[in-house]
This record gives structure tokens, C-alpha cells and sequence, in this order.
């Protein structure tokens, strides 16, 4: 495709110099050839139009796929990043977790220990159990 | 003239160039994607304070379990958003 795009804006140069810096002197000298001049001069110049957008064409698009590569290969890099900031935060999430269930375990375990200390001392009300369970109740309305 | 104006039209457009890069939008762990429990109630007629703090101890483990799963969360869209606006 380059090989081609070059080719178009060298024969686009080189035949417009000719055509219109050196062939016109010679010309003059032969007016029969004078229409033929000027085809190949029109020529010379659409190939040379056609060369200069083709390789600004190519140029715009060479710099576009550079990006491309360039930022594909960031966001491969990016992803990789976000995968193992996942891992990360599960690992932290678990330990955390792990530590608040070993808590509770400890937790329930001296309840179970002081159980009959504690029930004996106090026994619970209808109305503060009804209070609880007031108090846990999600409130309606706020979600789903 | 009509001629002329297309085929300028056409070759002007020609220099638009949409260039798809594809991002994804990053996964989320699956253990911050479930919802955090109700919280428990106490059985009608207990009457043991032991059963109570049996109950508010399991409703405090989950309150603790639910703020980590959020605390979790900010870190997660902290370093996600770090890692997104790295890309440019």
C-alpha cells in the first residue's frame, strides 16, 4: 500500500517538474505537440494532487493505528491491574471477615459461659423484646 | 458543477476516521455483589437476657461484616478509577 501511495507522489513530482519546468521549453518548438503538453501537464498535476492527499492520508492513518496499539496495549495493562486489584481486595475482604466470625465465635462463646449468671440476675420483659425487634426491622419502602 | 460538489463531499469525508477501542467496564468481585442479611429478630416470649445478647452479638458480626463489604466497595472503586484514568 505505501509502495503504491510513494510511487503515485513520485511520478505525480517527477512528471509535473518535467511537464511544466522543462518539457514546456521544448515544446515550443514542436506546436503539434502543444495539446499533448497540456494533457500530460493535467495529468502530471492530478497525479501530484492525488500522491499528496494519498500520503497524508496514509500519514493520518499510520499515526491513528500507532495510537490504537499504543492505547490497546495500555488497557491490556490496565486490565491485568484491575484483576489484581480484585484478587487483592477479595483477599482483604475474606481476612476481614475471618477475623470479625473468630470474634463472634469468642464473643458467644463467654455468653454461653456466663449464661446462668446473667439469666439468673435479670429475666427480659415482653416489651423489650418487642423494642429489638422493632429496632431490626428493615424499614419498608426504601429499596426493591 | 453538481458532479464536482459530490466528489469534493466524498473525498472531504473520506478523512474522517472513527478508531473503536474497545474498554471494559471492570468486573466486580462476586463476594461484594451479594447483599448484606436482615438483621435477626428475637423469638416472641424469650425471656433470657442470654438469648438476647446471644441475638445482638450475631446482629453486631453482621453489621461488621456489612461495613467491610463497604469499605470494600470504596477501595474497589478508588483503585478501579485510578487504574481507568491511568489510561490515556
Amino acid at each position: 500500500m505505501l509502495f503504491i501511495v510513494n510511487a503515485i507522489l513520485i511520478l505525480g513530482i517527477a512528471s509535473s517538474f518535467l511537464t511544466f519546468f522543462v518539457l514546456h521549453r521544448i515544446v515550443r518548438f514542436f506546436p503539434v505537440l502543444i495539446n499533448y503538453h497540456l494533457m500530460l501537464q493535467i495529468i502530471s498535476a492530478v497525479l501530484l494532487i492525488l500522491g499528496v492527499y494519498l500520503k497524508g492520508g496514509y500519514s493520518v492513518e499510520k499515526i491513528w493505528r500507532d495510537r490504537v496499539a499504543e492505547l490497546e496495549a495500555k488497557i491490556a495493562v490496565a486490565e491485568e491491574q484491575s484483576k489484581k486489584t480484585n484478587e487483592k481486595v477479595v483477599i482483604e475482604y475474606r481476612d476481614r471477615v475471618q477475623v470479625v466470625k473468630d470474634t463472634q465465635i469468642v464473643v458467644q462463646e463467654k455468653i454461653k459461659e456466663v449464661e446462668k449468671i446473667v439469666d439468673a440476675q435479670c429475666t427480659l420483659a415482653d416489651e423489650a423484646v418487642k423494642l429489638h425487634n422493632q429496632a431490626a426491622q428493615s424499614i419498608k419502602g426504601d429499596k426493591k | 458543477m453538481k458532479f464536482l460538489l459530490i466528489a469534493a463531499s466524498a473525498v472531504v469525508l473520506t478523512g474522517c476516521i472513527s478508531v473503536p477501542v474497545k474498554r471494559n467496564f471492570p468486573e466486580a468481585p462476586k463476594e461484594l455483589m451479594t447483599q448484606c442479611p436482615e438483621l435477626i429478630k428475637l423469638q416472641d416470649g424469650t425471656t433470657q437476657i442470654s438469648e438476647m445478647l446471644k441475638v445482638i452479638t450475631e446482629n453486631y458480626g453482621q453489621y461488621h461484616e456489612c461495613k467491610i463489604k463497604s469499605d470494600q466497595w470504596i477501595q474497589w472503586y478508588n483503585q478501579q478509577k485510578k487504574i481507568f484514568d491511568s489510561v490515556k
